[in-house]
């Protein structure tokens, strides 16, 4: 059986994709499973090195981290894609390369993601100073079948990380956290549900 | 010249959880529930079996399947564990076969399911789910996760703290009124936003009303039978508001055809428990290796029975229990023992049991092996547990009500046999929609 899949993480500059690939790695790597992420910035500096950001060398981009996923999972290795990847038409083409693919659409208001701002792009690109910025010159096309949508202006990490979670143990691409289905403190808190009703 | 495209059919399920049908009956015809009234003026409503033993993830497991227990292996809310006989708790996963929705599925329709109980974690399905009881988490209760935010807006309530419901009874209404209202939004919410062909939403709060305020419900002069009135007004609305939504997508004509209604079980008033454990015990059939026992897990050697909730008896068979001590040949002997002597209990002077059945009367499926071996249903007024607390066989109760077998009910245009069980209601379903 399949161990593998890709977890595709897009949005914004800015709006929690690197944050959240590195939290749910740790929780996959802590439940055994074998784990590589692949982050946009990072791919950048080797795989990638040279591409610009036309839409082309977006397009490049996207298709290697794609390329490099699809031989991960195919091995059952857990792949995780960290990158703005704003084109639909690409996420799509991955989609279909790798099959066992779980989109996570990071979603996060301009206004918070100006304020978070963490390598003063937003500030450069509304001054001028970046060509091309997604989101402030270049467009971002927003996935319409991401099986997962975290509101990262809204939600803290935990209540992300726990629905992207869920989602993998819904679609049983990893297993629920316990053998027989429930934690221990999941089996008291039934316990007590039908003590309080009489089933018990 | 274009063709003519065939409109696809929908499907629209209302469950009721734990509503008898002697009940529904007398609310529709005492005004109570006009919009059910007149739903049902035109014929249709059957008296319906539950599943055995009559408990919600039993029979809904049947529904959701259309298959036997021994089929869906879904035998109650609990389970033992065949080598320690720790107390285990089946999950949505347990279930052994495809659901029907499943099928429409694979016929490429999607399907909703608001709070139908025995579906936690939620799972992916060919549309979107709601988990039921005894779902924990709201975040693990939906698929696909992206509706979370929208009932986490809505303040969507899985349940009504039953925790509570005993001390404060008025708190309790407020409750299952508050988390009706939450129920009819979400249902809002997927009516509007899925393209559904099959729709369902189960209202679970009718059977915590019974729990813990059946008499409210039956007796006129009880100081809260007007609020529990308005909880089955408020009721009808929301089925009234379905039936409403439903009727306008609709082709003229086909009033009601693919709208069902229906309850999982029964219930009645009730007047003692009985703790077959102690019964058991009482009996020689089973002894405890402590004092205080916490659950069946602490039954000494030597125990040749024991039961579990609500009225199912196990005999403790050498190489299927890890303590087993009766011997494969000598098990069916036991067991008629047992079910002679279960039929002679009294409580307060009057015999307490109906009916025992073995395994091989009401199961038949691949998962035989695990089903208790004898399931006994009780007479009215007497709760069958499986407690392994107290000695007394027969015990006072706090609950006011007790689920029945042979009283849920149905109704519906779909063909439904005669004398319907809940697992029948599948295959007309999927015919219906499919066919």
């Amino acid at each position: 059986m399949a161990k593998g899949f890709t977890l595709w993480f897009t949005g914004l500059s800015a709006s929690g994709k690197s944050t959240l690939a590195e939290r749910v790695r740790d929780i996959l790597l802590e439940r055994g499973m074998n784990v590589e992420v692949l982050d946009g910035d990072v791919v950048r500096q080797n795989l990638s090195k040279g591409l610009g950001f036309s839409k082309e060398d977006r397009d490049i981009n996207i298709r290697r981290i794609g390329f490099v996923c699809n031989l991960l999972t195919r091995n059952d290795v857990v792949a995780i894609g960290a990158a703005i990847s704003p084109y639909k038409a690409i996420r799509d083409e991955n989609r279909r390369l790798i099959g066992r693919f779980v989109v996570v659409y990071c979603k996060c208001d301009l206004d918070t993601l100006k304020e978070r701002d963490p390598k003063g792009l937003y500030e450069k690109a509304l001054q001028g100073e970046i060509k091309n910025f997604t989101g402030v010159s270049d467009p971002y096309e927003p996935p319409e079948n991401a099986e997962v949508v975290v509101d990262t202006a809204k939600e803290d990490i935990e209540a992300s990380v726990q629905k992207i979670i869920a989602t993998l143990e819904q679609m049983s691409y990893i297993p629920a956290t316990d053998g027989r289905g429930y934690s221990e403190e999941e089996e008291e808190s039934i316990k007590q549900r039908l003590r309080d009703l009489g089933y018990i | 010249m274009r063709f003519l495209r065939r409109r696809k059919r929908r499907a629209c399920v209302v469950g009721l959880d734990g509503v008898p049908f002697h009940l529904l009956k007398r609310l529709a015809d005492t005004s109570v529930m006009p919009r059910t009234a007149g739903i049902i003026a035109e014929g249709g409503l059957r008296q319906m079996r539950a599943a055995l033993p009559p408990v919600s993830s039993v029979s809904w497991s049947s529904f959701m399947t259309g298959a036997n227990p021994a089929e869906h292996g879904i035998f109650g809310f609990t389970d033992v564990a065949p080598d320690s006989y720790q107390l285990r708790f089946p999950t949505f996963g347990d279930l052994a076969v495809p659901t029907f929705w499943d099928r429409l599925g694979e016929s490429g329709l999607r399907c909703t399911v608001i709070n139908q109980p025995a579906t936690y974690p939620a799972r992916r399905m060919p549309g979107a789910i709601v988990s039921g009881f005894v779902a924990l988490q709201l975040a693990n209760s939906v698929w696909p996760a992206e509706h979370l935010p929208a009932l986490e807006r809505i303040g969507y309530r899985i349940d009504v703290d039953s925790q509570k419901a005993r001390q404060d009874p008025d708190g309790l209404l407020d409750d299952l009124e508050a988390t009706l209202e939450t129920r009819r939004q979400a249902a809002r919410y997927f009516w509007e936003r899925e393209r559904w062909g099959y729709f369902q939403v189960v209202v679970t709060g009718t059977d915590r009303l019974h729990h813990f305020l059946w008499s409210a419900v039956e007796q006129e002069d009880d100081p809260r039978h007007d609020r529990a009135m308005s909880y089955y007004r408020a009721v009808d609305g929301f089925i009234g508001e379905l039936w409403d939504w439903f009727h306008k997508e609709q082709p003229a004509g086909q009033e009601g055809e693919g709208f069902v209604l229906l309850s999982d079980h029964g219930f009645t008033g009730v007047r003692q428990d009985v703790r077959l454990n102690a019964w058991l015990r009482e009996s020689g059939y089973l002894h405890y290796a402590k004092d205080d026992p916490t659950s069946v897990a602490d039954i000494a050697p030597g125990t040749r029975a024991f039961a579990l909730d609500p009225g199912r008896i196990h005999v403790n068979v050498k190489g299927r229990f890890g303590r087993g001590c009766v011997e494969p040949e000598d098990a069916r002997e036991l067991r008629d023992e047992i079910a002679g002597r279960l039929l002679q209990l009294e409580c307060d002077g009057e015999r307490a049991i109906a009916r025992v059945f073995t395994r091989e009367e009401i199961f038949e499926g691949h998962k035989l092996d695990l089903a208790p071996d004898l399931v006994a249903i009780s007479r009215n007024g007497f709760d069958l547990k499986g407690t392994t607390k107290g000695s007394e066989v027969c015990a006072d109760t706090h609950f006011q009500g007790m689920h029945t077998w042979e009283d849920a009910f149905v109704w519906s245009r779909l063909p439904v046999p005669d004398e319907p069980e809940i697992a029948d209601l599948a295959g007309g379903i999927v015919e219906w929609l499919c066919g």
